[in-house]
């Protein structure tokens, strides 16, 4: 019926449809993956610095399906601390491990660790957050009392203690156990721009047009955050690596025989390691800051590309 | 005001019950028991059965729980066996060392922190500001360990100039070389561990002086005359002293957690290197202390910083 | 059977203090309530900032939960979400917001925000439904390349269209206007405001168009209630307020109309200042002792008003 009614007072009729569809779409708008796009071609240390990360996390992934783990992290005392450049491109450690390998087979791990933590403990932290900002109230109230409570937990020696306390785990428990206590930041984030944004009159509209609470949530306001999510997710990433090799540097991350990057670094705590044989941890260390510069520095451009009023480049 | 700050310690309480179940729960699921050093290899299975029966250990859980409390609140944690002393003296000799170096790190960060902050405020895109924007990205980039870890080697191994261990080395003698020594001691950790907390105070304090530079009352105070540093000094420093002060509350969660790694690499005896060893020593009682002394300091933070936030500013109240 | 039936609508919102934080008090947002809308007519509410206009709008829509009261369509009560659900209430009952810019999501392209309520209440195919959308654009006077743009690249005035387009999509029986005119310019004004004649008229929609501005509700609407703090003072057809108002806050309201020819200025001046005294002097016979507004009394069968019977003895003769 109201078709009918339609078709009486507009001109426009189904014989029109493809031409006007087409004249539309060449008035479209920009996607924001083009604006970021541009902006990443405007500034070329930024694009160096996505070309770094790409780069590295393909290398690594793939050179480490070319290692033999067991084999490169069994001792050879004959190779120990055998300078870079010599026998081994990058030297070896006291047991006569190649660095090299070591060095790809950790950044595999910790990477991986890193990416998996911020997957779980940032789409935990985003539900939580646009949960408790959209409803408010008793059920805001409610979460954010677990949320006080877990910030004043001790979480480093909390993870320490669960860590010695459960007797065998792997990369993946060891991701869910961290994943546990790493979400709050994000959450608080979210929760705050999700309040403001709640109030908006458009999801009023979508209140009043018929939507379900769920795609109000996560189709109307998530998108309308999700420049913050990426920002934050990218720093994440960049925190999260040095969450793991944190741990594992003191001891407590990755079981043994598993390289990190942090147990790299951790040959350091022997005091010949850090003056002599300076090649076993301080090119791990100098990865690290590489890798979580460039990530963090990534993330900045990208929290500008979504600023307008910020943007380097133009259009 | 006195009604926010009440309402606020209440609500602590179950706070601090829960975090102590869990902790007491987590004491339960580590492995061994309090006799583990006591026991020698004579000691029979009826006799350990004995012992168990005596500490209570075959009680309900919540029994157990009621009696830690209980020992708890009679200053009693129990002894350590790595060290078979009261665990209370081993913290409390350990305490020592990382409160000093709490205090130095916080000291400095402010030290650092204030002036960066409303230098880089001030002076919004200019050189100076671009090269402290540049520092605070990269400080906050970095894992802390990493940071801690580098200096360690340059300016304790490769040029010298700081001890490379301990807390006051054992030739210093008298008050003057006892401080002295242990100034040497925590003035590298406390100076690298305060740059990484530096970074929400400069970044705080920037945009706090951007924003108060295009207020209202900044303008009215400049177009009366009144010089550029005093409208600095009187006007925006004293609106955001306090908001930068109630970091330090929050700070102390980030202090006591830093100082594990702190202390481990620069092999510091405080409570975090404690904490460490008595992990690989498997000694409980310390571990169990430790835990709940560094979640009620967390908490107490938290609520001077609150307390503080709520003195400034009516807006932020409990809800 | 009226289109839409209020009755004794309460909204109110707690306040919280003291101690535990419990609720100590409430606003009385709305305060009891009652109006019928017909089809097809347009029915003003009027009044102040504050005086709960806004609210009653939105407790019409869903949006908001009232405290007590009901309001009953199709002889059911729709202050619950389960009947609201049963009857698809809102594909017969869509709002228009006064912020447009606001009332449409950022990140959605123009398309997908006039289709949301089509897609949610209708089953169409792409095609149909994106004829739909066209024809929607070209009723409200927009060209086709609307289509795929976002809401930031258009005018106020354009921006309101489309919120206007998205309102009638799946044509329904009444809409909600929330000031929908007050953040345009004045020559926009007119212009949305027509065509949201012209379109009652096409489609025979009724609206309750919720204004504090008397010349623009003068122009759309037949029926008109003005509200003062939760309650209402006085009902009535479009003559009985503009040319007989009875309650002293009509009369103040009235008074407040900006006068724009040069002649009738020290006249209009004097009479303002002359109800604003009568206003002041004689506000405790027009509320009750806690300043609340007095019950309604039939004055016609079209009219009513909130005050004491004598009073209306008084004014009739």
């Amino acid at each position: 019926m109201s078709q009918n009614q339609l078709d009486n007072q507009s001109s426009i009729d189904k014989a029109d449809l493809e031409k006007l569809s087409k004249e539309a779409e060449q008035e479209a708008a920009p996607s924001s993956l083009r604006i970021v796009w541009n902006e990443f071609k405007a500034d070329k240390v930024a694009l160096t610095a996505a070309v770094i990360i790409v780069v590295f996390i393909l290398f690594v992934m793939i050179a480490s399906l070319f290692i033999n783990q067991s084999q490169a992290m069994s001792t050879n005392i004959m190779d120990s601390y055998d300078k870079p450049f010599s026998q081994f491109i990058l030297g070896t450690d006291q047991g006569g491990r190649s660095v090299a390998k070591e060095l790809i087979m950790g950044s595999k791990n910790s990477i991986g660790i890193a990416i998996g933590l911020t997957v779980i403990s940032s789409t935990f932290g985003i539900v939580f957050g646009l949960v408790s900002g959209y409803f408010g109230g008793i059920v805001d109230n409610i979460m954010m009392r677990f949320y006080d409570f877990m910030m004043m937990l001790p979480i480093l020696l909390f993870i320490i203690v669960v860590v010695t306390i459960i007797p065998s785990y792997n990369a993946i428990t060891l991701t869910l156990i961290l994943s546990v206590f790493y979400w709050l930041g994000t959450a608080r984030l979210i929760r705050a721009r999700t309040m403001s944004e709640s109030k908006k009159d458009y999801v009023s509209a979508s209140k009043t047009s018929g939507t379900s609470t769920f795609k109000i949530i996560f189709r109307e306001i998530m998108p309308n955050i999700s420049s913050l999510i990426i920002v934050d997710t990218m720093l994440s990433f960049a925190e999260n690596i040095g969450v793991e090799t944190t741990l594992s540097f003191l001891g407590f991350g990755l079981p043994n025989g598993t390289p990190s990057l942090g147990t790299m670094i951790s040959n350091a705590n022997d005091p010949n390691n850090i003056t002599q044989y300076w090649w076993t941890w301080l090119i791990a260390a100098i990865e690290i800051i590489i890798l979580t510069i460039s990530i963090s520095y990534v993330g900045q451009v990208i929290r500008r590309a979504s600023d307008a009023s910020q943007r380097l480049s133009d259009d | 005001m006195w009604k926010t700050v009440l309402r606020r310690v209440l609500i602590m309480i179950p706070e601090v019950i829960v975090l102590s179940v869990l902790v007491f729960l987590l004491a339960k699921a580590m492995p061994g028991d309090p006799f583990t050093g006591s026991i020698g290899p004579h000691t029979s299975a009826a006799q350990i059965h004995q012992l168990k029966v005596q500490a209570g250990l075959y009680n309900p859980w919540y029994q157990q729980y009621w009696n830690w409390v209980v020992h708890l609140f009679h200053g009693n944690l129990g002894t350590s066996f790595q060290y078979q002393e009261p665990v209370t003296r081993i913290i409390g000799e350990r305490a020592i060392n990382t409160v000093w170096l709490a205090l130095f790190t916080m000291v400095l960060t402010y030290a650092i922190a204030i002036p960066m902050g409303l230098y880089a405020g001030r002076h919004q895109n200019h050189i100076g500001d671009n090269i402290i924007r540049v520092y605070t990205f990269v400080t906050m980039a970095i894992p802390p360990f990493v940071i801690l870890l580098i200096a360690l080697w340059i300016f304790g191994y490769v040029l010298g100039w700081a001890p490379t261990t301990g807390s006051v080395s054992a030739t210093a003698s008298g008050t003057m070389g006892t401080v002295l020594s242990r100034l040497q001691h925590i003035i590298l950790p406390g100076l690298v561990a305060s740059l990484t907390g530096t970074v929400n105070i400069v970044q705080y304090l920037r945009s706090e002086v951007i924003d108060a530079k295009h207020s209202d009352y900044v303008r009215t105070a400049r177009s009366k005359g009144v010089p550029t540093t005093n409208v600095f000094r009187h006007h925006i420093l004293r609106n955001s002293l306090l908001p930068i002060a109630a970091f330090a509350g929050y700070s102390i969660t980030g202090l006591l957690g830093g100082s594990v790694v702190t202390e481990m690499i620069f092999s510091y005896p405080g409570m975090g290197l404690l904490f460490l060893n008595s992990i690989s020593y498997r000694d409980y009682t310390v571990i169990t202390a430790l835990v709940l002394l560094y979640g009620l300091l967390n908490l107490l933070g938290t609520l001077l910083s609150d307390i503080i936030l709520t003195a400034v500013d009516p807006r932020v109240r409990v809800q | 059977m009226s289109l839409i039936e209020v009755k004794d609508l309460e909204v109110h919102y707690p306040i919280r203090s003291g101690f535990w934080n419990r609720v100590t008090d409430e606003v009385l947002a709305v305060d009891g309530l009652s109006l019928n809308i017909e089809a097809g007519e347009t029915y003003g509410l009027v009044g102040e900032s504050g005086s709960g206009k806004s609210t009653t709008g939105k407790s019409i829509v869903g949006l908001e939960k009232p405290t007590r009261g009901q309001i009953l369509y199709k002889g059911k009560d729709i202050t619950k979400p389960r009947n609201r659900r049963e009857l698809d209430y809102n594909q017969d009952v869509q709002m228009i917001f006064q912020d447009s810019l606001s009332s449409l999501n950022p990140r959605k392209r123009i398309e997908d925000i006039i289709a949301e309520p089509i897609r949610n209440f209708e089953h169409l195919d792409k095609n149909q439904e994106k004829l739909r959308v066209l024809q929607l654009l070209d009723i409200v006077g927009l060209d086709a390349d609307a289509l795929y743009k976002y809401p930031h690249q258009f005018s106020g005035g354009q921006r309101q269209r489309i919120g206007v387009a998205r309102a009638v999509a799946t044509n329904p029986k009444l809409i909600v206007a929330d000031e929908p005119v007050s953040a345009l310019d004045l020559s926009v004004q007119a212009q949305v405001l027509n065509f949201m004649k012209r379109i009652q008229r096409d489609f025979g929609i009724s609206y309750l168009f919720i204004s504090h501005d008397l010349g623009v509700v003068r122009h759309m609407c037949d029926n008109i209630a003005i509200m003062h703090r939760g309650r209402l003072v006085e009902i009535g057809t479009r003559d009985d307020i503009y040319n007989h108002p009875m309650h002293i806050y009509t009369k103040r309201l009235l008074s407040a109309i900006p006068e724009t020819s040069v002649e009738g200025r020290a006249e209009a001046r004097a009479h303002r200042e002359a109800v604003e005294r009568e206003f002041q002097e004689n506000q405790s016979r027009y509320y009750d002792k806690d300043g609340k507004v007095l019950p309604l009394v039939d004055v016609t069968d079209t009219h009513k008003v909130a005050l004491p019977a004598d009073e209306i003895d008084k004014e009739d003769k």
